[in-house]
């Protein structure tokens, strides 16, 4: 494992899909960031997007199974420079072409939240969820 | 998040303080949107919040929307330095 932004290093965790989990998610995210050195003012909005995106799975890809026990996967990963974040879970398949901005009148925490992830990372890609899983969601942001 | 209310003649000073995400923000919004339904002046002081995300935003969103409708004052005063920056990303999309 590495200390600092330039070089590789991995690391993932899994969290119970609640909402409850996203401050771990949120501490888990700022955890990593801090040993890839990145400067507060990208941190936070890299936690941001991270935790947008943590969010859209328990209130969309869970949204009929609150109580679920089910756990998703964040994983942070930086090589040369790049880093990537993939999400994996096991709830109802997103599809990729639903996934927008709401209406200007029809703000919903959803909405906002993809509009945030858009606006901070560089790409956003919806791959096919191998086995278990269903969902695997990729954010990649050039460093 | 934690949160006191002053009381002010007929404004209410809702003083909100932590992380506001999705875990907490029925909390502010059940908090906040029947102080604005009573008819009250509401100034939400945002200076010890170290974290808001979209759930947040959407709050004071409906509250600024039903102080509108009920020709009410709404307004954030003392906002923190995290919330000023996602306030402004959210204002590229409204």
């Amino acid at each position: 494992m590495s200390e600092t932004a330039q070089s590789n290093h991995t690391e993932k965790k899994d969290f119970l899909v609640r909402s409850s989990s996203l401050k771990d998610v949120r501490t888990f995210c700022r955890e990593v960031f801090e040993k890839l050195q990145i400067e507060q003012n990208l941190k936070d909005e890299l936690v941001l997007a991270i935790a947008e995106a943590a969010q859209n799975i328990v209130k969309h890809a869970y949204k009929d199974d609150p109580q679920t026990d089910d756990k998703m996967v964040v994983q942070i990963s930086c090589k040369d420079n790049k880093l990537q974040i993939g999400f994996y879970d096991m709830g109802t398949p997103v599809d990729p072409n639903k996934v927008k901005h709401r209406e200007i009148d029809n703000v919903k925490p959803g909405g906002l939240g993809t509009f945030f992830i858009q606006e901070i990372m560089d790409a956003v890609e919806f791959k096919d969820g191998k086995k278990p899983w269903i969902n695997h969601l990729v954010l990649t942001k050039q460093l | 998040m934690s949160y006191k209310v002053d009381e002010i003649d007929n404004k209410r000073v809702v003083h909100l303080n932590g992380e506001i995400d999705m875990e907490v923000s029925d909390k502010a919004r059940n908090t906040i949107l029947p102080l604005i339904e009573a008819g009250h002046e509401v100034q939400i002081n945002l200076s010890k919040v170290d974290y808001m995300d979209s759930s947040g935003i959407s709050v004071l969103i409906e509250s600024k929307k039903l102080s509108e409708q009920k020709k009410t004052k709404f307004e954030l005063i003392e906002v923190s330095k995290p919330v000023e920056k996602v306030l402004a990303m959210a204002r590229k999309f409204l």
